[in-house]
C-alpha cells in the first residue's frame, strides 16, 4: 500500500504551489509569525502574573507560604449548645431564607435528633465548621475556597470549576453541589428572611459562609457580629432558645468568649486536627 | 438473512468492530451532549459520592497510559535497544489514554467552560493543581511524540511539513523522554495522593498510596501496551518481539507485580491487621457490611488481578503460550481498573462518622451509575479503542514486516 506513495500526488504539489506564491507575500507570513509570538508570550506572561504573584491570589488565599491562613485582628467562632436546642429547625430555615437555599437537600445548616450512647436524646447542628487547618481549601485546584484572615471558610464561586474535590476532602459534609439550576420557589422567603446573596449558578460547590455578608457590612457599620443582630448570621438570630452563640474569639468581652468560658464545649473530631471553630456544648438531661 | 450477515461478520471483522465502535463513540457523544446540556443531575452522583465511574475511568485511562514513559524511558534513557518495537506502540497508547483522560475530566467537572481556570488561578498547595499541570505538560510530551509518529506515516509523505515536524520531534525524543519520566513520576504518584493526602477519611490517609498508585500504574501501563502488541501481532500475524525479549518483559511485569502486591499486603497489615484505629477500622467495618468490598479487594484486586497473573508470568517458557500471557496481562489490566474504583468509592461509601451521637450520619450511602454516566464512559473507551485501530492501519505504529518470523 505505501508503495504506491512514491510519485507525488496532486495535493502535494498544490502544497507546493501554495508556498511559492506565498514567497511574494513574505510580510504577511512574517506578521503572522510575529503576531503568533507576541500572542504566546503574552499568554505566557499573563499565567505567570495572574498565577502565584498576582493580587489577586494573594489577597483571595491570604496564606503564608506554608500554607496555613494569616490569623487577622478577628476570629469568628460559634458555640452550639446541645443541651438547649430543641429541635425546632428555625435556624435550618432562616438559614435557607437569607443564603437563598430553596433546595432542602442542599442545606447549609442542618439539624436532626440525635441519641448518645447511654440512650439520651438530643438535637444535633451542623453548619460549616470553619476548620482553621480546612482540608477542603488546602485541595482546591484553583484556589477558589480559602480560610479568610477572620478564620472564615470561603468561597469563590465565579473561580470554581466544580471538580468537587472539596467535597470528597471535607470529613464534616458541609459542602453542597450544585447538581441543576435550582429555580424553585424558596418557600422560606419571606417568612424567615430575605435573601442577602445571590443565587449560585449550576456546577459550583456551596457552603456555609458563617453569612459572612452581614459580618462584612456590619463591621463596616461599627456594628459588632455576634452583638448586632444585623451583622451576626442568620442562624443565631434565629434562635429562639440562644443555642446558638457567635462572636470574635480574640475578644475576651465577645458573646462566644464568655460562653466558652463558663461551659465546657468540645470541637468534632478534633484528632483529625482540623480545628474547626464550632464548639460543642454536650447534651444533659435536663432539657 | 441472518447467515448473510454473519458471513458479513466473520469476513469482514475490521469493518465490524470499526462500524460497532464508531456505533458506541456515537452513542457517547449523544450522552455527552445530554450531560452539557442538563449538568451532572444526570449522573448517579450525590454530595456523599461526588466522584465515581468517571473518575475511575481518569484514573484508570492515565495509569494505563503509563506504559509510555516507561518504554520510552527504557528505550530512549536506558538504551534497552531491544525494546525499540514497544516504544512507538506504548507512546501512542499513552496519547490516547491521556485523552480519554481529559475527555473525562471535561465531562466530570461543573464547570467545563473553566477548564482552564488551573492555569491560571494557582493554587500551590493543592494536589490536585500539581496533578493537573503535570497531565498537562505531559499531555503536550504525548502530542510531540505523536507528532514524530504521524510525521513518519504516509500522512508525512503527503504533507512535508508535518514530515519536518516530525524530525524536529525525532531529534528532541530523549529530551522528551526524560521530560516525560519526571512528570510521570509525579502525577501518577500524585494521583494517589490526591486520596492519600485526605486527614479526614481515615481509610484513604496514608503515604502509602502515592507509591502504590505508581507502581501499580507501571505494572497495568506496561501489561496493556504489552497486551495490545501481542493483539496486533496475531491480526497481523506478525511477531514484533524476539522470543527471549517477550520472556524479558512480561518477567519483568510479573516482578513488578508481585512487588506491588508485597506492599499492599503491608499497608493492609500495618493499617488493618496489626493495628487499630477506630476511624479505619470502622470504615472498613461499614464497607464490609453494605458493599462488597471485601470481596472485591481480595478476590479480584489482589488474587485475579495481582498474585494469580504475576505468578503466571514468572512461569517458565511462558512465550509459547501466548493465550495464557494475554490473559494475565488483560488480568493485571482489570485489576489496575478495579483498584481504582475501589480506592474511589472505598472512602466515599463509608463517610467518617462525625455526629457526637451514635445515629445520625453513620448510614453507608450507595452509588450506582447513571445510564448516561455509562454511556459517556462507553463512548470514552470507545474512542480509545478506535483511535488505536485507526492509528495501527494508517500510522506506523508497529512496523510494516515482521523482524522476526511469526510461529
Amino acid at each position: 500500500m505505501a508503495e504506491t506513495k512514491d510519485t507525488p500526488n496532486p495535493a502535494e504539489q498544490t502544497a507546493q504551489g501554495a508556498e511559492d506564491s506565498n514567497k511574494a507575500l513574505l510580510s504577511r507570513r512574517d506578521i503572522l509569525k510575529i503576531g503568533g509570538a507576541t500572542l504566546a508570550v503574552a499568554a505566557v506572561s499573563q499565567v505567570v502574573i495572574s498565577g502565584p504573584f498576582s493580587a489577586d491570589s494573594v489577597k483571595g488565599l491570604e496564606r503564608d507560604e506554608n500554607g496555613h491562613a494569616e490569623v487577622g485582628k478577628h476570629q469568628w467562632h460559634m458555640a452550639i449548645d446541645l443541651s438547649l436546642c430543641i429541635g425546632c429547625s428555625y435556624c435550618v430555615r432562616a438559614c435557607q431564607a437569607v443564603n437563598d437555599v430553596p433546595d432542602d437537600d442542599m442545606r447549609w445548616n442542618i439539624v436532626f435528633p440525635e441519641q448518645t450512647e447511654v440512650g439520651l436524646e438530643f438535637y444535633m447542628n451542623r453548619p460549616c465548621q470553619h476548620c482553621q487547618e480546612a482540608p477542603c481549601t488546602r485541595v482546591c485546584p484553583v484556589g477558589a475556597t480559602w480560610v479568610r484572615a477572620d478564620g472564615i471558610v470561603a468561597m469563590d464561586y465565579d473561580r470554581c470549576i466544580g471538580c468537587r474535590y472539596c467535597q470528597v476532602a471535607c470529613p464534616y459534609d458541609v459542602r453542597r453541589f450544585n447538581w441543576r439550576v435550582v429555580k424553585d420557589e424558596n418557600e422560606y422567603v419571606p417568612k424567615w428572611g430575605i435573601p442577602e446573596i445571590e443565587r449560585r449558578p449550576r456546577g459550583v460547590v456551596e457552603k456555609c459562609t458563617f453569612c459572612v455578608q452581614r459580618i462584612d457590612r456590619g463591621l463596616s457599620q461599627g456594628l459588632t457580629p455576634g452583638v448586632d443582630p444585623a451583622a451576626t448570621p442568620a442562624c443565631v438570630d434565629a434562635c429562639p432558645v440562644n443555642a446558638r452563640i457567635f462572636g470574635d474569639i480574640l475578644d475576651e468581652q465577645s458573646p462566644v468568649s464568655k460562653y466558652l468560658k463558663e461551659h465546657e464545649a468540645f470541637l468534632l473530631h478534633e484528632e483529625w486536627g482540623t480545628q474547626p471553630k464550632v464548639h460543642y456544648i454536650r447534651p444533659t438531661d435536663g432539657g | 438473512m441472518i447467515r448473510a450477515f454473519a458471513h458479513r461478520l466473520t469476513h469482514k471483522p475490521l469493518q465490524t468492530w470499526l462500524t460497532s465502535l464508531a456505533i458506541t463513540f456515537s452513542v457517547g457523544v449523544a450522552a455527552m451532549i445530554v450531560v452539557l446540556a442538563m449538568g451532572l443531575q444526570v449522573t448517579g452522583l450525590s454530595d456523599r459520592v461526588p466522584w465515581g465511574l468517571w473518575i475511575t475511568l481518569d484514573l484508570s485511562s492515565i495509569a494505563l497510559g503509563a506504559g509510555a514513559f516507561t518504554f520510552s524511558a527504557a528505550v530512549y534513557l536506558f538504551r534497552i535497544k531491544n525494546l525499540e518495537v514497544l516504544a512507538r506502540p506504548a507512546v501512542f497508547i499513552g496519547f490516547l489514554g491521556y485523552s480519554s483522560a481529559m475527555l473525562a475530566l471535561a465531562m466530570d467537572i461543573g464547570r467545563p467552560d473553566r477548564f482552564w481556570h488551573p492555569i491560571v488561578y494557582w493554587n500551590v498547595h493543592s494536589v490536585l493543581w500539581e496533578v493537573t499541570w503535570c497531565v498537562i505538560l505531559y499531555s503536550t510530551v504525548l502530542v510531540l511524540e505523536v507528532l514524530g509518529v504521524i510525521g513518519d506515516s504516509r500522512l508525512g509523505r503527503r504533507w512535508p511539513r508535518l514530515q519536518k515536524i516530525g524530525h524536529m520531534s525525532h531529534r528532541l525524543t530523549p529530551i522528551l523522554a526524560i521530560i516525560g519520566m519526571g512528570l510521570s513520576l509525579l502525577h501518577q504518584s500524585s494521583l494517589g495522593a490526591t486520596y492519600g493526602v485526605l486527614s479526614g477519611r481515615a481509610i484513604w490517609y496514608k503515604p502509602s498510596l502515592p507509591v502504590m498508585f505508581i507502581i501499580s500504574a507501571i505494572a497495568g501501563g506496561m501489561s496493556l501496551t504489552m497486551l495490545a502488541s501481542m493483539i496486533v501481532g496475531r491480526l497481523r500475524h506478525q511477531q514484533f518481539l524476539p522470543p527471549q525479549v517477550c520472556v524479558g518483559v512480561t518477567k519483568t511485569i510479573g516482578f513488578i507485580t508481585l512487588g506491588y502486591l508485597y506492599m499492599k499486603i503491608w499497608d493492609w497489615a500495618a493499617t488493618s491487621y496489626y493495628s487499630h484505629t477506630p476511624a479505619t477500622a470502622g470504615m472498613l467495618e461499614r464497607l464490609h457490611a453494605t458493599t462488597p468490598y471485601t470481596a472485591t479487594f481480595w478476590g479480584i484486586e489482589v488474587i485475579l488481578g495481582g498474585l494469580a497473573p504475576a505468578l503466571i508470568l514468572l512461569l517458565p517458557n511462558l512465550c509459547e503460550r501466548k493465550n495464557l500471557v494475554m490473559l494475565a496481562l488483560g488480568s493485571i489490566v482489570a485489576g489496575v481498573v478495579i483498584n481504582r474504583w475501589n480506592v474511589t468509592l472505598s472512602g466515599l461509601v463509608a463517610p467518617p462518622a462525625w455526629s457526637p451521637g451514635v445515629l445520625g450520619n453513620v448510614i453507608a450511602v450507595s452509588y450506582s451509575p447513571s445510564i448516561i454516566e455509562l454511556l459517556v464512559a462507553l463512548g470514552i473507551v470507545s474512542y480509545a479503542l478506535l483511535g488505536f485501530t485507526l492509528g495501527v492501519r494508517y500510522l506506523e505504529i508497529y512496523p510494516r514486516h515482521a523482524t522476526h518470523p511469526t510461529d
